[in-house]
C-alpha cells in the first residue's frame, strides 16, 4: 500500500510509499511473505545451492558435505526464525510483535498451517537423506540429530512464546 | 459530450466502457448510450453476476451482456524465484554492511544516541536494518519537495546526494516532469481561474482559520451550504464534513461500531479504516480482495457462529469497502455487494476516496458508474484531497445517521472544522461538476478522464506491461516485482521527464511491487503519448514487459 499520508494534501509528489503510514496495522508483513507463490520452491532451490557449493570442495568426504550441508542449513534455520525477534522494519502496530520471533509471527501465531508443517518437514526430510548417505555413521547420526532436535524442538506449539532459562527474552 | 448528456459524435467515452457481447458499441442506431437507454441498472438481473478469473459479467436491462474487465495476471514463477534471490542478496549484503559498521570499519551514518549509559535505546537495531540496507538505496525517488502547484506537470526541486543517499544538497534548480503521482483526477489543482477568484473572495471575507470545532463557535454557515450542496450532488438525505480525510474514517467508525459489533473489511483497505475499525473495538474479520463468493462466506459464518465467547447475536454488521483501491485500481463490485447487503441485512460503509468525483457518468462516485441507487448503501464517505483539489472528508447518508455523527464523531468535538476557503472550493468544484455553474466544463473533464484513463491503460497493455485494475480506473499501477526495478524505473522516468509513484514490500505483497500512475483530467494527450514513449524505452532497457497476454495489433484511437 502506497503513501497513505496522502489523504491529507496534494502536495507530496513522488513517495515510495513504505510504511510512512502505510503499513498495514492490521497484518504484519513478516506473517505472509513465506506463504508467497514460489516461496518453498526457491528455498529448496537455496538448499540445493548449497549443497552443491560444498559438494565442489574436493578435500571432503560425501558424508562429511551432507553432514555440513544439514549442520550449517539447521544453524541458519534456527537463527533467522528462532533467534531473531521482530521485523526488520518498524511495524504500525506499536511494536507487538518485537518479542516475537519470526516462527512465532508466522501466520500471526496459528499452528499446523501449510507454512510451518513445510518448514518442519524440512529438516526432518534432510535428516533422512543425511543418514543415507553417511551410511549411518554413529558420530555423523549424533551430530546431526542434534542439529535436528535444535532446529526441531522451538517449533512444536508447546514452545510457543516460550524462553529457556530467560534467554533471548527481550 | 453534449449539455444533456446525449453522445455528440460517434465516440463515447463512457460506452466504450462497456464492450458488449453483440460487438456493438451500444449506440444501437438511436445515438443513446447503453446506461441511458438502461437507466439504472436492474438489480435484480445483476443477481447473475459471476465473478471469474478475467472476465465479469452483468446483464442489463434489456438483457443485453455487459462486460467489466478485471483482469489480474500474476508475474510467471521464475520471475518470483529471482525476486527472492534478489531480496536475499541484499539482504545478505545488508548483514555485511552492518557487521562492517559494528567493527568500525565503515562509519555509522545513522543516528547514534550519545550519553545514555543504562537507558533503554530508544529504536531497536534491528528495526531499522530494512531503511538502513534497502530503503536508504532508493530513498532519492521519494519525499521530493515540489514548488509548484501539483497540476498536470510540477516543477520538483533537484537533490544531488555525494554520500549514497544519506544526506542532500539542494542546487536551487528545479525540474519540470509530468506529474503522474498526484490524486489530481479531474484537474482542478490550479491556481487560477474562477474558483480561485471565489476562494480569494471568501479567504477576504472570513480569513483563513476557524478557531473552533463544529461543537463551539466553528460551525460556518459556508460549511453548511457545502453540506447541503454536497447531499444535493450525491442523492441522499444529509452530509457532513470534516477537516481532514483521513481523520474522517478514523474518528468516525468508532463512532459506528463498538464492542459487539462485526466490521468485515476488504483485504486491501486503507490504513485510516483499519485504525478506525480497531479503536472502534469491534471485531474485524478480512475478506479477499473484491472476492464476494469470500464475503459472502464471512457474512454467513459470522452470523451463524455469533460472537466470540458468547456467541450471541452480533449487534450489527458493517462491510467497510472502497471505491477505488488506489494501490489497485480496482473498482468494488458494488450491485453484488448491495445484493448481499439486502439478502443479509448487513450495514455497508463505502469509502469513495479515489472514486468521487473520478467515475461515473456524471462524475457522482461509484453508484454513478454502476447505475445504482445512492441510497441503497448506508454510509458514503469521500474525501476531498482527490478530485476536488481541496482538503477535507465527508460522510453522507439518511439525516438520522448524520445528526448522530455529528454529535458523537470525536472529529467534530475535538478537531477544528474545516477552512472556509476549503469549504467555499469544494462547492465551486461541485457546481462545476454538477454544471450549476453554467459551462459544461465539469462534463468535459469526467469525459476527457475516463478517455485518457482508458487510452493510457490499453496503450500500457499493447506495450506488454502487467496492468493491474479496472479498465475505467483513472489509478494504473504496472508491475513491476523486483524493487531494483521500480527504482530504476522511477529514476529514469524522472530524467526523461515524468514523475511517478513506485511502492514495495513491505508496503506490497513480496513480489508485486509496482509503479503506479495517476491519470487525470489535465493531461492532454500530447503528454500521455509522452509517458507512454518514455515507457516503452524503459520497458525495454529495464526488462519490465511481463505480459504473456496476447497484445492487440489495433490501432488504439484517443
Amino acid at each position: 500500500m502506497c503513501c497513505r499520508g496522502g489523504r491529507r494534501a496534494m502536495g507530496v509528489v513522488l513517495v515510495w510509499g513504505m510504511m510512512l503510514g502505510g503499513t498495514p496495522a492490521q497484518v504484519n508483513p513478516n506473517s505472509l511473505w513465506l506463504n508467497s507463490r514460489g516461496m518453498w520452491l526457491s528455498y529448496a532451490c537455496g538448499v540445493l545451492v548449497l549443497h552443491l557449493a560444498l559438494l565442489s570442495f574436493p578435500f571432503l568426504s560425501v558424508a562429511t558435505v551432507w553432514t555440513l550441508t544439514n549442520v550449517i542449513h539447521n544453524l541458519v534455520m534456527f537463527v533467522f526464525l528462532h533467534v531473531l525477534k521482530g521485523t526488520p522494519w518498524e511495524s504500525g502496530d506499536q511494536g507487538k510483535v518485537r518479542k516475537l520471533t519470526h516462527w512465532e509471527q508466522i501466520d500471526d501465531g496459528i499452528q499446523f498451517t501449510s507454512t510451518r508443517k513445510f518448514l518442519t518437514v524440512v529438516p526432518i526430510i534432510l535428516f533422512f537423506l543425511t543418514s543415507f548417505y553417511t551410511k549411518y555413521d554413529s558420530f555423523h547420526f549424533v551430530v546431526n540429530f542434534i542439529a535436528l532436535l535444535l532446529v526441531l524442538l522451538p517449533k512444536l506449539p508447546q514452545f510457543h512464546c516460550v524462553r529457556l532459562f530467560g534467554i533471548n527474552k527481550y | 459530450m453534449g449539455p444533456d448528456g446525449g453522445c455528440a459524435g460517434d465516440y463515447c467515452p463512457i460506452v466504450d466502457a462497456i464492450t458488449l457481447i453483440d460487438g456493438t458499441n451500444g449506440l444501437n442506431g438511436s445515438h443513446k448510450c447503453v446506461q441511458q437507454s438502461n437507466g439504472s441498472i436492474n438489480r435484480q438481473e445483476l443477481a447473475n453476476s459471476m465473478n471469474g478469473k478475467s472476465k465479469r459479467q452483468l446483464n442489463g436491462q434489456n438483457g443485453r451482456q455487459i462486460y467489466i474487465s478485471d483482469r489480474k495476471e500474476e508475474p510467471p514463477l521464475y520471475l518470483e524465484i529471482l525476486c527472492y534471490i534478489s531480496y536475499a542478496v541484499l539482504i545478505i549484503f545488508g548483514y555485511l554492511r552492518d557487521f562492517l559498521r559494528k567493527i568500525r570499519l565503515e562509519k555509522t551514518r545513522g543516528a547514534v544516541e550519545s550519553h545514555r549509559e543504562g537507558y533503554v535505546p530508544l529504536y531497536q537495531s534491528f528495526e531499522s536494518f530494512f531503511t538502513r540496507n534497502i530503503y536508504r538505496r532508493v530513498c532519492d525517488g521519494c519525499n521530493r519537495p515540489i514548488t509548484c502547484v501539483p497540476g498536470a506537470e510540477i516543477d520538483v526541486m533537484d537533490r544531488v546526494t555525494n554520500d549514497y543517499n544519506w544526506t542532500f544538497e539542494y542546487p536551487g534548480t528545479t525540474t519540470r516532469a509530468i506529474n503522474m503521482g498526484s490524486y489530481n483526477y479531474l484537474g482542478f489543482a490550479e491556481n487560477e481561474g474562477t474558483n480561485v477568484d471565489r476562494v480569494e473572495g471568501v479567504l477576504h471575507k472570513y480569513g483563513v482559520g476557524v478557531g473552533a470545532t463544529r461543537h463551539e463557535l466553528g460551525t460556518i454557515d459556508i460549511q453548511r451550504e457545502l453540506e447541503l450542496r454536497l447531499a444535493q450532488f450525491l442523492g441522499v438525505e444529509s452530509s457532513i464534513v470534516f477537516g481532514m480525510g483521513f481523520a474522517t474514517n478514523s474518528t468516525n467508525i468508532p463512532t459506528l461500531a463498538s464492542k459487539g459489533c462485526l466490521i468485515i473489511s476488504d483485504e486491501y483497505n486503507h490504513a485510516s479504516i483499519i485504525l478506525g475499525s480497531k479503536k472502534s473495538g469491534a471485531s474485524v474479520a478480512v475478506f479477499k480482495h473484491n472476492d464476494m463468493k469470500d464475503l459472502e462466506r464471512k457474512i454467513r459464518d459470522n452470523i451463524i457462529n455469533g460472537q466470540e465467547n458468547s456467541h450471541r447475536a452480533w449487534k450489527k454488521i458493517i462491510i467497510i469497502v472502497e471505491g477505488i483501491y488506489s494501490m489497485e485500481g480496482t473498482i468494488i463490485n458494488l450491485p453484488e455487494i448491495i445484493k448481499l447487503k439486502l439478502k443479509y441485512r448487513c450495514y455497508v460503509y463505502l469509502d469513495e476516496a479515489h472514486s468521487i468525483g473520478a467515475i461515473g457518468r456524471r462524475g457522482r462516485g461509484v453508484s454513478d458508474y454502476f447505475g445504482c441507487d445512492p441510497k441503497d448503501i448506508d454510509l458514503w464517505m469521500g474525501t476531498f484531497t482527490k478530485s476536488f483539489g481541496a482538503a477535507g472528508g465527508y460522510i453522507a447518508g439518511r439525516k438520522q445517521l448524520i445528526d448522530y455523527i455529528a454529535v458523537h464523531s470525536q472529529s467534530a468535538t475535538y478537531a477544528t472544522s474545516i477552512a472556509p476557503c476549503i469549504a467555499q472550493q469544494i462547492m465551486s468544484v461541485i457546481n462545476v461538476i454538477m454544471g450549476v455553474d453554467g459551462t459544461h466544463d465539469g462534463q468535459m473533464r469526467i469525459a476527457r478522464l475516463s478517455r485518457n484513463a482508458r487510452y493510457f491503460r490499453r496503450r500500457l497493455k499493447q506495450l506488454g506491461f502487467v496492468v493491474y485494475g479496472n479498465d475505467d480506473s483513472p489509478v494504473v499501477p504496472i508491475m513491476i516485482c523486483f524493487c531494483s526495478k521500480i527504482s530504476a524505473v522511477v529514476r529514469t522516468a524522472f530524467t526523461k521527464g515524468i514523475g511517478t509513484v513506485g511502492a514495495a514490500f513491505p508496503a506490497t505483497p513480496l513480489t508485486t511491487g509496482r509503479v503506479r500512475f495517476c491519470v487525470s483530467a489535465s493531461h492532454t494527450k500530447e503528454m500521455l503519448d509522452k509517458a507512454l514513449r518514455v515507457m516503452d524505452e524503459i520497458g525495454d532497457q529495464v526488462a519490465i514487459k511481463y505480459s504473456k497476454q496476447p497484445k492487440s495489433c489495433e490501432k488504439i484511437i484517443y
